[in-house]
This record gives structure tokens, sequence and C-alpha cells, in this order.
């Protein structure tokens, strides 16, 4: 029997599920291989029952988000969290440490806590357990592909657990902060897209999220630092895409 | 060792003759701060006056990233790529990378021999050249800044010829299919080289002592200069990546969508990336910044086949966007800076 799987979304701009859409050349193969049982940006149709992988785009914003991404951690084998806003909050999450919901909502739209059914943004793993992550904004088709491809072989998906900086040597492209003081997040992004702005000779802004390492981030926030960025600069450069980039998180050794 | 001497006014023609062996390679600037060895189309694309490329010539014998054998599961196939048959000259090589290559040949074609390294090596004809160091160069400390070996030709700047070492038999065969490009090295050129060598000796501004530094490093375990450069490092791996000695690499299986057919992948690899301590279980023996770079420095300060792991070429400075110093953190090691 074909596995079941499932493409979920949850509050996002839905650019992750297009990936998917986006792989032209191997979607038809993918889908002999697959069984789909919910795709709402391929298909109205829809299944219930076991899921075998599921793959979960969007952050958890809103109380509707946190149910539906219970309901499927409880049908589903594997749950795959899929692009920067399911692995990191995304982009809706870089404001989380200024206030709470009830008092921006307050602040923003002038209504009552509970008049919007609105939560602060947060990644899936902060509220059921994620067999994978799968970054980006949006993902990269070739990992995305790798990984169901390994998950139907059996094996487990290779992560990236490096940095962009890897991918930018081995194409040899000339180092955008060395070159021009440019205030590269490479050193700090998880790679997989192949360095693909310093290829073009631009700062990486950081779309792929955190390379596990942590570490990494108080030395890049010094470095910029230095080079004469301001706090407020750096702070919010490493906050765009990399969820609650604490300030107390640029202080320690990881 | 066969000398000769090449005027200048028969560069164009020697160049022109290296094309006759293979694809000719040499340095070319890349962008501001980048040089990089690339094929050759126009002779002016050629910039002889650079200092150091950015990635080093290994490149040419371990690819950055390719695949060594491709799998069928069910035909139970294991296929090795084709090696190919193109002839690469590599031109214009200094001599700290020419060493670093000597030590990579013996690693990857002694014990375990690696057949792709051994066909490219095979396949290719090394033209080095001299420099002049800059403020990052220490070879002369390393004791690599002159090449003995592992070149087919060695071109020294003497003024208005080339002074050539010959350093291998296709060297000299190549001598021998062009004999109207040399003529024969006389006294007066010896001269012109053993002053030029000199010059280029006293132009050295960095250094480092070399004497007792793996006991030191030992001594150092400790130290708090780990700590001060392990906070600064950003784990990025680049000084790996550009060092002409480094030589780890990954290996990554890939399968198709067929689910029976794949590849396998070799890629650079670091060792200042959190992954390279991780075993099976999950145990690291490296979890942090701190015990990486301790480990990087040990290992570039320590001995290989009778060779320092570190030929002086200053990349790792250069190219570090920490702005780490490699000869700093030695110099703080041995207790010579504070
Ligand atoms: S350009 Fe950015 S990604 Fe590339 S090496 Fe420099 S810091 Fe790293
Ligand atoms: S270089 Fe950085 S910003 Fe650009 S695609 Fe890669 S991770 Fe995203
Ligand atoms: S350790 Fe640094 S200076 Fe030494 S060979 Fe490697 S890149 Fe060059
Ligand atoms: S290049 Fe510099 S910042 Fe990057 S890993 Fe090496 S020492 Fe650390």
């Amino acid at each position: 029997m074909k596995p079941r799987v499932g493409i979920f979304s949850l509050t996002g701009c839905a650019g992750d599920q297009l990936q998917i859409l986006n792989m032209e050349d191997e979607l038809l193969d993918l889908v002999s291989h697959i069984h789909i049982v919910d795709f709402q940006e391929g298909s109205s149709y829809k299944e219930e029952g076991p899921v075998d992988i599921a793959f979960v785009e969007g952050s958890v914003s809103t109380e509707t988000d946190l149910k539906h991404l219970k309901e499927i951690r409880e049908r589903s084998k594997v749950l795959i969290a899929f692009g920067n806003c399911a692995v990191e909050g995304g982009i809706q999450a870089m404001r989380n440490d200024e206030g709470s919901i009830d008092e921006r909502l307050k602040e923003v739209y002038g209504v009552e806590p509970g008049f919007f059914d609105a939560r602060l943004s947060k990644p899936l793993s902060e509220y059921v357990d994620v067999d994978l992550d799968i970054p980006g904004c949006p993902v990269e088709k070739e990992e995305t592909l790798r990984a169901i491809t390994s998950l139907l072989h059996g094996d487990t998906p290779l992560r990236f657990t490096y940095p962009v900086c890897v991918e930018c040597k081995l194409n040899e492209y000339p180092c955008v902060i060395i070159e021009s003081g440019k205030p590269c997040l490479g050193p700090v992004i998880r790679a997989g897209c192949d360095a693909r702005c310093p290829g073009l000779g631009l700062d990486c802004i950081g779309c792929r999220g955190p390379v596990d390492s942590a570490s990494g981030f108080a030395a890049e926030y010094s470095m910029l630092l230095e080079k004469g960025y301001s706090k407020e600069f750096i702070l919010n450069r490493l906050r765009v895409f990399s969820g609650e980039v604490k300030e107390d998180f640029l202080g320690g050794d990881q | 060792m066969l000398v000769k001497v090449l005027a200048k006014s028969s560069f164009s023609s020697f160049v022109g003759a290296l094309g006759d062996y293979g694809d000719l390679y040499a340095p070319v600037k890349t962008s501001e701060k980048v040089h990089s060895f690339k094929e050759i189309e126009s002779l002016t694309d050629i910039d002889l006056s650079y200092t150091r490329t950015m990635i080093p010539p290994k490149k040419f014998f371990i690819h950055p990233e390719e695949v060594i054998f491709e799998f069928n599961i069910d035909e139970e196939l294991y296929i090795e790529p084709p090696g190919g048959d193109e002839r690469i000259v590599l031109f214009g090589v200094h001599s700290c990378d020419i060493n670093a290559l000597n030590l990579l040949a013996k690693v990857f074609t002694e014990e375990l021999p690696d057949k792709y390294y051994l066909e490219r090596k095979e396949r290719s004809f090394i033209v080095g050249v001299s420099c002049v160091p800059d403020e990052y160069c220490f070879c002369h400390s390393t004791g690599t800044s002159y090449a003995q070996e592992g070149f087919e030709l060695f071109l020294h700047d003497i003024g208005d010829s080339y002074f050539v070492r010959v350093g291998s038999l296709k060297g000299h065969e190549f001598i021998a299919t062009h004999p109207s490009l040399f003529e024969a090295a006389e006294q007066s050129h010896y001269d012109s080289f053993k002053d030029a060598e000199r010059k280029m000796y006293a132009s050295f501004t960095n250094e480092l002592e070399m004497a007792g530094l793996q006991d030191l490093l030992d001594m150092a375990y400790e130290s708090e200069v780990w700590t001060e450069y392990g906070d600064k490092c950003l784990g990025c791996g680049s000084c790996n990546l550009v060092c002409p000695r480094c030589r780890c690499y990954d290996v990554e299986d890939h399968i198709n969508l067929d689910l029976n057919t794949g590849e396998r992948v070799r890629k650079w690899y670091s060792c200042m990336l959190s992954e390279h301590g991780l075993v099976a279980g999950g145990h690291n023996f490296r979890p942090t910044a701190r015990e990486r770079i301790r480990n990087r420095f040990n290992c570039k300060g320590s001995l290989r086949e009778d060779m320092p792991n570190c030929v002086g070429c200053g990349r790792c400075t250069v190219f570090c966007p920490a702005e780490i110093d490699y000869v700093e953190v030695m110099k703080k090691v041995r207790g010579d800076l504070k």
C-alpha cells in the first residue's frame, strides 16, 4: 500500500506547499509513489484517517491552528515542520518579545482580548513533537524531494547541519563580509540553498533560519557590532527569520 | 636537477606550448579580494602577480563535491564514474601550494589509494611560479617557501627571464620537445636565481616560530586562548575549506525516486562544524566552539608524514569573516604574545 501523505497548512503564505507544486518534473513520479490525503493548495479532495507522513507548513498563530496541529499530530506517524514558519515561527514571530498579543491587538486594532482568534506566533515544536524539519522561506525543492525519497526508502533524511558559508566556499563565491563588509548572516544560517544570495553578491538575510549549533550567534553579533552595525539593526536582522532571538541568546556559549 | 632559462619574450609561446598538453588553468582575479584557478581563454586573463587564490589547487584533485559512485540495488550494480581523459595544466602554482599538494598526494595515494586522485595526478602538469610574500604569508616559517618536488616545471622570475627548474619526467619531456623555447643556464643565471631567492626570503614580514609547537600546544590544552578565540569564532568552516592542507570530507548517499538507483557524493568538510565530532549514539567529542578551535589548531600544529599540517599560506586568516589570525593564535599558544 502506498504511504498516506498529508500536506497541511497553518498560518503562513502557503509558499512551501507551492514549492511542492513547483516540482513539475518530478510531480507525476512522486504521486505514483504516495497517496495524498490532504493538500489544500493542490486539490479540494480530503480524506480522514491515519497519515504516514505529514508536512505541516505555517506557524501556530491562532487557537484554530493549535487545535488543527494537535489533530494532525494525533493521526500522523511522521510529522515534518515544513518551512521557516513551521520551524522557527516565521516572520510573524519576530516581535514576540515586544508585549503580549492582547496588548498588541489593543494597540493596533483597538480591540479587547478575545476579539480575534490570535496567539503569539510559535513554531510547531513549541506544542508537539516534530520528527524532522525542512527549513527555508520557502523550502528548497531538492531538499524536500530528498527527504520524501529517504522516508519512502526507510532512511532518516539528511539535514543540513552546517552554515551557508560552507556552500559559499564550495562554490568559490567571494565572501561579501570580507569584500565589502556587508552584514551577511551566512555563518549562522542553515545551508541548503547553495549559498544563493552570496552567489549573486548579496548578503544572506537568513531565510533558512539558524544552523543547529547556535554558538555562532554571539560571535556573529559581536562581529557585526565591530563592523559598525547598530545593536538594533543586528537584532532586527537576526529576528526576521530566526524566531525569537533573545538578547541573552547572543551572549552565551551553547 | 636540470635547470634552464626561459626568456620573457618567449612567454606567450611557452604558455601556448603548455596548452598543447591539456586544458590550461591559471590564477585569474575574480573579485576585489579573490583570485581563482580558472580555465584560461586568453593570455591576458592570467594574473601571475597574485598572492594566493581563495580556494587552493587541491580542488583539481579532490573536487569540492563529486559523485564517487552510483548504485543500482536490484541489479546489485556499483558504478564508478569514468575517469575521463582530459589533461590539465596548472600554471602559476606557488611553493606553499605545491608543498601542500605533496602531502595530499601522500595521504590520498599511498596507504589507501584514491583512484580519482591518482588518475587526476597522472593527467596533470604543474608549473610553479615564484612569488612575493604579503603580510599574511609565513611559509618560510613552515619550511614550505621552496618546492623541491611535486611540479613539472618551476619558473623563478629573475628579471628579463625565468630560471626554470625541471622537477619530473613529464617536465623533462616538455623541455626535450620544445628545445627552441629554452636556453642553457649559466653562472650569471644561477647568481640571479640566488639573489631573487634571497630577496624573497628577506621580504617576509610575518613569522611563526615552529620549534616545539606540538609540545606547546599540548601544554596549552586548558589555555584561555581557546575560550578567547572560540567566543569569536562563527563556526563557519571557511578556514578549513580554504586550507590547502585540510582534507576532511563528508559522504552522503542520495537515492532516487525509483527507490532503486542512487549515488554516493563526497564533499569537502570542516572540523569547525558542529557535526564533525558527532558519532553514532549522539555523543559529540567536540560540542563547543572552544573545543573545535583547539582541535583545529592542534591538527594544524602537528605533523603528518613529517610535514606540518600548515604550509603558511595565510588563507585561513585572510578568509576568516571573524578575522581570527592564525599566527596570532599560535603566538598566544607559544606565549610569545599575551
Ligand atoms: S558571503 Fe556570507 S555565506 Fe559566504 S562565506 Fe561570507 S559570510 Fe559566509
Ligand atoms: S543565502 Fe541566506 S537569505 Fe539567501 S536563500 Fe540562502 S539562506 Fe536564504
Ligand atoms: S592552516 Fe591556514 S595558513 Fe596554514 S596552510 Fe591552512 S590555510 Fe594556510
Ligand atoms: S573561518 Fe574563522 S569564524 Fe569561520 S570557523 Fe574558521 S576560525 Fe571560525
